[in-house]
């Protein structure tokens, strides 16, 4: 394997680095665990990589917060968002997405946007932030941004919108509701070991409630369930109003059903499609015991 | 008279901790030698094709590579213990793994490339990737070199055991239980892929080796036999060797294979796996398929077992055949049973071959009959512990096989883990419905004083001490991460009364060291420590008589402390390296060294696998508790309660390391570890997906040694390294049964085969 590296330190030279690279073969290097696997697996010998990693740029490596939302920069790794107390208290499912994925020592490197970027259908923090509703912020080369809602980032599997033109800046994350006074949110990852695992289905839920329990907003993500992570919107409508301690077990389990129909898994080695269908049924029942 | 003990029996850290946690451990990896080449290797696209024709050409043409050879370039013989696999495949590939082509260049990736323009021809066929298959009389001949010995083309190996009046003990039966259990690949991963440097002395004809093999002087002579030239022109050093767990009992085609690039090109080659190498072309743990058929009299006695055992050999044979030497061990004598019949045949198919692994068979045959235990008890109504308990092995007994258990700790073991995993009263439930809890008990009957398989089990040892009264023990066995350097030395500096730090152990060069068979079989403590304690004796009569004419005292019985000889009656003393150096410069000139070999008591089996086979047997019992996610299927193990005879501690600190490495293991043999294969491929070369299970998913590990003092041992001390493995699978694979109400009749279990077996209890029930 043999490839080219470009390190820009400022989002000026970045810019002008995805522009030099328009006709060349060329990807972008954030924490690389995602890339350099995929590099071993389909060598290329005539590539660039842009390294993201030295790249001074605040609003690319950091947390900010503003009235509406939290942004993370692309480069935010998981290991910052495990020991992030504020996303962990706001965003449960996010801290939990993040705090299941690979082991320490990835985490460390592993960042937001490579994950979403990778655009697999098991990527934890991209389940998480379809869950939570959030939008990415790409950046052109000729300083412009643009932003989709994570939902609709992804085209299939390792598919994204992302022009040629285009890095992934950072992602936005709306605060929770006023009036929220509780929270449900959590991250079900299945596998057969509890770390140096890759989901074999998976399902982030943000759920918020007032102070009586009636369900305010709800999110529900699937992973590893179809050629891309996906919204289970019928799911999600179909919660808000109710109560949530209330919810009988008919409703749990025409809810879960509800979720399974946005699910077409596949047969793999992992596990055969009939394994993740019976599941992810469970475990979306299980989101109300 | 006992001594009371001052270094056995310490936790004291493995001599070598150091420089394996600081990265300056020199592993084969780390050997550069000057002008040294590397080597890649050629395997086949096809599991089962014939070869029309390689074409090297190109290989040779491109810059770099030095030498480029196949099957029609060399001169030698098959490997393997039935000498049916050839180094490089000639005219057809019969497996994933076969070398067609190999490759030495100045670099790695020169030879990487080298590799991609060689072209081969193949006309693919159809393989046999199933046992059962492979003995219909339509397969084809998989193996070209087998005798001819058996009543099948396909058959590589066959074992037959029996003792009792099998018909006698069926009638008697009160319950009779049959079931078939399915057996798993599972691959060593060990940390440190396959590696070799060979380097080639063409004027004086000879070869060095570092290698990581096992088993150094067996090595010898088979790479001798597969090179055609004499045992002793080859040397074997052994660098610091990253994992065996019986891995490296066979020698495998890439070690000849550097050794000919290198005899070809006349300077040093290097060949190290990848890891999907590693994955692909190292043994594994012999699959196969157990019908096991047992029965019970009316108070719970067993009464016999009869089994038959279909091993899938894969294309070639390696010591993996005779892993129903170990297995027919457990069947006949773990427990008590009045009748056994065993048959196994291992055969050949287009499937990777095994090798040798921790437990040699043993794991296999224990799930299977404990699992049939826990059914039998379930007939008879008995409570899981209570029929184990009556029919536990005991001291003083000798099995139908003929094992002598002159020490025998396995009613004791079972009684520890019984009580102290709280069996009769652990919990059945979980937090809700959803989780179920269930707690299982297996044990286990292993050798623990080597195994005569060969027509010597024995090591030598040669002991020097130095004038300035540091002792260096030369000894035949070598290290492969156990920790049999810190516990020899452990061992002399008890007897020779010097610090750890003044003893060192030379153990990797076979033209320094005296013979020894090798790792394997639990055995190094047992016999290079028994070894050990002879030379020590001898070389201690020296000193004694060399001490009294110096103190000019008539009685030469020392005690060795402090780095002294004191003398029992008299209490005067004379510094150890003093005596030494008296011995060496003055009269009678002569060096403190001593060699000693030893050979165990134990006795080669006869024809019908009868016969003590082991210095001493080693017993183990294991209590598990699980929970299992009734959504998900996974399995959660809570808590392993393990009791081990191992005779006696010999260092408590490396026991527990090799007790918690082992059941790990056991766990992922258990749960999670399987080398998927489809048609002769397999799927999964990788950490990603074979899932060794991670420092995550450890459980916790209660560990109970048992000490039963066995008097052949050293210290009292049986073989302990493979016995935390054995029982792990069985008593998981009854937790779960018991914590589900249904059977499970194969490992894995993996979260899907639980769910799985649920969902059909559920449709049976409907
Ligand atoms: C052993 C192991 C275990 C793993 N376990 C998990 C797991 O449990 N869960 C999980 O979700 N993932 C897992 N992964 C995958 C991986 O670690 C994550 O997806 C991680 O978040 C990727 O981030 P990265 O920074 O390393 O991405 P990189 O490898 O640097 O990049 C990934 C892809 O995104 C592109 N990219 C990166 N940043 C940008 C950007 N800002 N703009 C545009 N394109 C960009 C790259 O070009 C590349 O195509 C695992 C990987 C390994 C090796």
């Amino acid at each position: 394997m043999n490839f080219e590296i470009i390190s820009p330190t400022t989002t000026d030279e970045l810019l002008v680095a995805i522009e030099k690279c328009q006709n060349r073969h060329f990807r972008f290097g954030a924490g690389c665990t995602d890339l350099l696997m995929e590099l071993k697996k389909n060598p290329a010998d005539d590539l660039t990589v842009i390294n993201l990693a030295q790249v001074v740029d605040d609003r690319l490596t950091n947390l900010t917060k503003t009235s509406k939302l939290y942004r993370l920069g692309s480069m935010f790794t998981a290991g910052r968002i495990v020991v992030n107390d504020e996303l962990k208290t706001h965003f449960p499912v996010l801290h939990e997405s993040a705090h299941n994925l690979a082991s320490t020592q990835i985490r460390q490197v592993a960042t937001v946007g490579g994950n979403l970027c990778t655009a697999s259908p098991s990527g934890d923090i991209a389940c998480a932030l379809v869950a939570l509703g959030a939008r990415c912020e790409m950046l052109n080369t000729n300083g412009k941004s643009r932003s989709v809602a994570v939902t609709d980032f992804f085209t299939g599997p390792r598919k994204t919108v992302l022009k040629s033109n285009e890095v992934l800046y950072g992602i936005s994350v709306p605060l929770n509701n006023k009036e929220t006074a509780k929270i449900y949110s959590r991250f079900i990852k299945i596998g057969t070991r509890r770390s140096m695992e890759c989901s074999v289905v998976s399902l982030a839920c943000h759920i918020q409630t007032d102070a009586k329990g009636v369900i305010l907003a709800a999110g529900v993500a699937i992973g590893a369930s179809a050629p891309t992570i996906r919204l289970a919107k019928d799911a999600c409508s179909s919660l808000i109003g109710k109560t949530f301690k209330k919810i009988t077990r008919k409703e749990k389990e025409e809810f879960a059903a509800t979720v399974l129909s946005y699910a077409s898994p596949i047969t793999d080695i992992r596990a055969t499609a009939w394994y993740r269908k019976e599941v992810l049924f469970n475990i979306s029942k299980s989101i109300f015991e | 008279m006992k001594k009371e003990l001052k270094v056995i029996g310490q936790p004291i850290p493995k001599q070598d901790a150091n420089i394996r946690a600081s990265g300056k451990a020199i592993y084969g990896h780390d050997i550069v030698l000057p002008g040294m080449l590397y080597g890649a290797i050629l395997r086949t696209e096809h599991p089962s094709a014939i070869i029309e024709s390689i074409d090297v050409s190109e290989a040779l043409k491109l810059p770099g590579v030095v030498c480029v050879i196949t099957a029609d370039d060399v001169d030698v013989n098959n490997i393997g213990y039935k000498r049916d696999h050839p180094i490089l495949k000639k005219g057809e590939a019969c497996c994933t793994r076969d070398e067609l082509a190999a490759v030495a260049a100045e670099t790695k990736a020169i030879a990487r490339q080298a590799l991609k323009l060689i072209k081969v021809k193949y006309k693919v066929r159809k393989g046999v990737y199933d046992a059962f298959e492979a003995l219909e009389d339509s397969a084809p001949q998989i193996n070209q070199f087998i005798t001819g010995k058996f009543e099948n083309k396909n058959i590589a190996e066959k074992f037959q055991y029996g003792h009792g009046n099998l018909e006698e003990e069926k009638k008697r039966s009160r319950h009779i239980i049959s079931r078939r259990f399915t057996l798993p690949r599972m691959t060593h991963a060990c940390m440190a892929t396959s590696n070799i440097t060979a380097s080639y002395n063409n004027l004086d004809k000879k070869l060095l080796l570092y290698s990581s093999t096992q088993v150094p002087f067996l090595y010898q002579r088979d790479m001798a036999h597969a090179l055609k030239i004499n045992p002793s022109d080859i040397r074997v050093i052994q660098p610091v060797i990253g994992g065996g767990f019986g891995s490296k009992l066979d020698m495998h085609p890439f070690e000849p294979i550097c050794a000919l690039l290198s005899m070809k090109t006349g300077r040093p080659v290097q060949i190290i796996y990848s890891r999907e190498e590693e994955f692909i072309a190292s043994p594994i743990r012999q699959p196969m398929i157990i019908d096991l058929t047992a029965g019970v009299d009316k108070d719970g006695h067993f009464t016999f077992r009869e089994i038959n055992i279909i091993k899938d050999n894969g294309a070639y044979t390696s010591w993996g055949a005779t892993t129903p030497f170990v297995i027919m061990q457990s069947f006949s004598s773990l427990y008590k049973v009045k009748a056994c019949s065993f048959n196994a045949m291992a055969v050949y198919t287009n499937n990777v071959f095994a090798g040798s692994f921790r437990g040699y068979g043993n794991p296999q045959a224990t799930f299977a009959l404990e699992r049939v235990i826990d059914l039998l008890a379930d007939e008879l109504g008995m409570d899981k512990a209570g029929i184990r308990l009556l029919n536990a092995n005991e001291k003083g007994e000798i099995t139908g096989q003929g094992l002598h258990y002159d020490t025998c700790g396995h009613k004791e073991c079972l009684e520890t883990v019984i009580e102290k995993s709280n069996y009769f009263n652990h919990k059945t439930s979980g937090k809700n419905d959803r989780y179920k809890r269930g707690i299982g008990l297996a044990s286990m009957l292993h050798v623990g004083g080597g195994a005569k398989i060969y027509r010597s089990d024995g090591c030598g040892t040669t002991l020097k001490i130095d004038p300035y009264g540091y002792c260096t023990i030369i000894t035949g066995s070598n290290e492969i991460g156990q920790g049999s350097e810190t516990v020899l030395a452990m061992m002399a500096a008890e007897e020779l009364g010097i610090e750890l730090k003044k003893i060192k152990v030379i153990n990797t060069d076979t033209d320094v060291k005296p013979w020894d068979v090798g790792v394997h079989a639990s055995r190094t403590s047992f016999v290079a420590g028994n070894s050990l304690l002879g030379a020590i004796r001898l070389l201690k009569e020296k000193l004694n008589s060399k001490a009294a004419q110096l103190l000019n005292i008539k009685d030469a019985d020392f005690e060795y402390a402090d780095n002294k000889l004191i003398s029992g009656k008299s209490g005067e003393r004379i510094a150890l390296d003093k005596v030494v150096r008296e011995m060496h410069f003055s009269e009678p000139n002569e060096l403190a060294i001593a060699s000693f070999f030893y050979e165990p008591s134990s006795k080669f089996q006869d024809k019908e696998f009868k016969g003590n086979v082991s210095g001493t047997y080693a017993f183990a019992a294991q209590s598990i508790e699980v929970e299992v996610d009734t959504y998900t299927g996974n399995v959660q193990v809570l808590d392993i309660y393990v009791a081990q005879d191992v005779g006696k501690v010999l260092n408590p600190l490396l026991l527990g390391g090799q007790i918690e490495g082992g059941i790990m293991q056991g766990v992922g043999y258990a749960l999670s570890e399987e080398l998927l294969m489809h048609e002769g491929r397999i799927l999964n070369p990788n950490f990603h997906n074979y899932k060794m299970l991670t420092a995550s998913d450890t459980p916790e590990i209660h560990f109970y040694p048992v000490e039963t003092h066995d008097k052949e041992g050293p210290y009292g001390a049986k073989g302990v390294g493979e016995a935390p493995l054995i029982p792990t699978a069985a008593a998981i694979a009854n937790a779960v049964c018991n914590a589900l109400g249904l059977e499970m009749l194969e490992l894995p279990i993996t979260p899907e085969k639980v769910l799985k077996a649920l969902d059909d209890k559920k449709k049976r029930k409907k």
